[in-house]
């Protein structure tokens, strides 16, 4: 069931990088430059960073496959309790998961590097405005934790997603104050992070 | 009670009310009581009829009054949808909080079969694209054919741009063969809100392509104010982000791009498209137009 689940992500990603170079092709005229095209995902810790990726869908695949199917038009009562469920699942299946463990050493350098890049073009400043604008800052957080209810999502860019591996739909990169955070969307579930990924 | 005595004084007023019959034009008219409020949209059959709110998830008083003007309006002018531009539940979203902030309110909205098409904000959780009453199916970005008239809605989500999204909307509205093309989503790329402003980056992605495929009205929130932007190559862009949150005195007449603008109350637009006009009102909660006019649609170049 697990390595299933980790073809089918395997699938969807392959089809989101083709969606991604399709869409860096075309963006000239929408002000996303040709240094943009350099800085398109595939460079050094891709490949790292995303097999812990699959690792880590398997078992929210795992996870979600044991649970009840979403009936049509859930209750609100029905949309949380699946939820919770699914972040408890997962957390019990990575009980010992820690900062690194998707994020290895090598992944937060690469990462680091490619914000690096991106904020210190033309448009730096602006992108990093579109960031910070209304990002919460540093709070605390756990991995397998749940990321905080009052806590607004950050912006992220189209030009800063451009730059980052693409991710299958369950997950997303948030920033909290300079954190890069890898947020499991479907679950509210912290994933892992990186301290510092927006370079002062 | 109150209601059908101030239809009384109306008719009274007009001579021209015939019980039992259809709302006629609603071009009038001075509010027939404080908390009803006034409109001047032409209420046209076979119009589409359809009102935008944005932030308005706080379960406050404010989110309360101006659900009440909604309601008192739509016995005028009947509504049929609702979209939303995101920020739709503040803080706790767990479901006695879905009652206190969207089901209560809204209400009489709901029970008379109103759709709201939500878009998400950066204060939305995901689960939201599966709540049902916000029509999502399941996805956080989606496009629809209005009920009547030749218009699609697009709902973007705009706090997360990815390529795959972007790539849609660009098929999405190059496929539309629709006359009217309105996005909508949270964050608005000409704002004079104080608090957030423009958002350049988005501009440079998403406005080129509004401009190549015809698109004639954005509806956008975010900033805690009402702004209707001067129109910004053809295209008539809309901040309806104070519809619960409100920050007074945020906008900033300075930025020269305002046509007109409230941040003294809460608000809401009310649209008709009929043919190539859109028509709108922007209702406050003690139920004044703050805002009203005519957009023509784009015609190709």
């Amino acid at each position: 069931m697990m390595a299933a689940a980790a073809r089918i992500f395997r699938l969807r990603r392959a089809a989101t990088a083709a969606a991604l170079a399709l869409a860096l092709s075309g963006c000239a005229h929408a002000g996303v430059g040709p240094e943009s095209r350099h800085e398109a995902p595939g460079t050094e810790g891709n490949a790292a960073f995303l097999a812990r990726v699959d690792e880590y869908m398997a078992l929210h695949g795992a996870a979600k496959q044991s649970l009840p199917p979403v009936p049509p038009d859930p209750a609100a009562e029905q949309i949380a309790t699946r939820q919770r469920a699914l972040a408890r699942l997962i957390e019990q299946g990575r009980a010992k998961a820690g900062p690194g463990d998707v994020f290895t050493p090598g992944v937060r350098a690469s990462f680091r590097t490619r914000l690096l890049r991106a904020l210190s073009g033309p448009e730096g400043a602006e992108l990093r405005g579109s960031i910070m604008d209304e990002n919460p800052g540093r709070i605390q957080l756990r991995i397998n934790g749940r990321y905080p209810d009052s806590v607004p999502l950050s912006t992220m860019p189209y030009q800063i997603l451009a730059v980052l591996p693409p991710l299958p739909e369950e997950l997303e990169y948030r920033f909290l104050g300079t954190r890069l955070v890898l947020l499991d969307a479907h679950a509210h579930l912290v994933v892992d992070y990186i301290d510092d990924a927006l370079p002062k | 009670m109150r209601r059908f005595a101030a239809w009384i004084v109306a008719c009274a007023i007009t001579a021209a009310c015939i019980p039992g019959a259809a709302p006629g034009p609603a071009r009038i008219y001075a509010p027939l009581s404080p908390a009803e409020p006034s409109i001047d949209l032409p209420n046209r059959d076979g119009s589409l009829k359809f009102g935008v709110i944005g932030d308005f998830g706080t379960g406050g008083r404010g989110q309360y009054e101006l659900a009440e003007q909604m309601a008192a309006l739509r016995s005028r002018f009947p509504f049929e949808l609702m979209l939303t531009v995101g920020d739709n539940i503040y803080g706790s979203e767990r479901p006695r909080e879905l009652v206190r902030k969207f089901e209560t309110p809204y209400k009489e909205l709901l029970d008379a079969g109103v759709k709201f098409y939500a878009s998400l904000g950066n204060h939305d959780s995901r689960e939201q694209r599966l709540y049902k009453h916000f029509n999502m199916d399941g996805r956080l970005y989606y496009s629809f054919k209005a009920p009547a008239q030749d218009i699609r809605f697009f709902a973007l989500e705009s706090s997360y741009l990815e390529p795959a999204q972007l790539e849609w909307l660009k098929k999405e509205l190059a496929d539309s063969k629709e006359a009217w093309k309105i996005p909508y989503f949270h964050h608005p790329l000409y704002s004079s809100g104080g608090r957030h402003g423009s958002d350049i980056p988005r501009r440079r992605v998403l406005e080129p392509l509004f401009i190549e495929h015809g698109v004639s009205v954005v509806l956008t929130g975010h900033d805690h104010v009402y702004e209707r932007v001067q129109p910004q190559h053809g295209i008539v862009y809309f901040v309806v982000g104070s519809s619960g949150q409100l920050r007074r005195g945020n906008l900033n007449r300075r930025t020269g791009i305002t046509a007109a603008g409230n941040d003294t109350e809460q608000v809401f637009l009310a649209a008709e498209i009929a043919g190539d006009e859109m028509y709108f009102n922007a209702v406050s909660r003690s139920g004044r137009i703050v805002d009203s006019g005519i957009i023509e649609r784009r015609r190709p170049e």
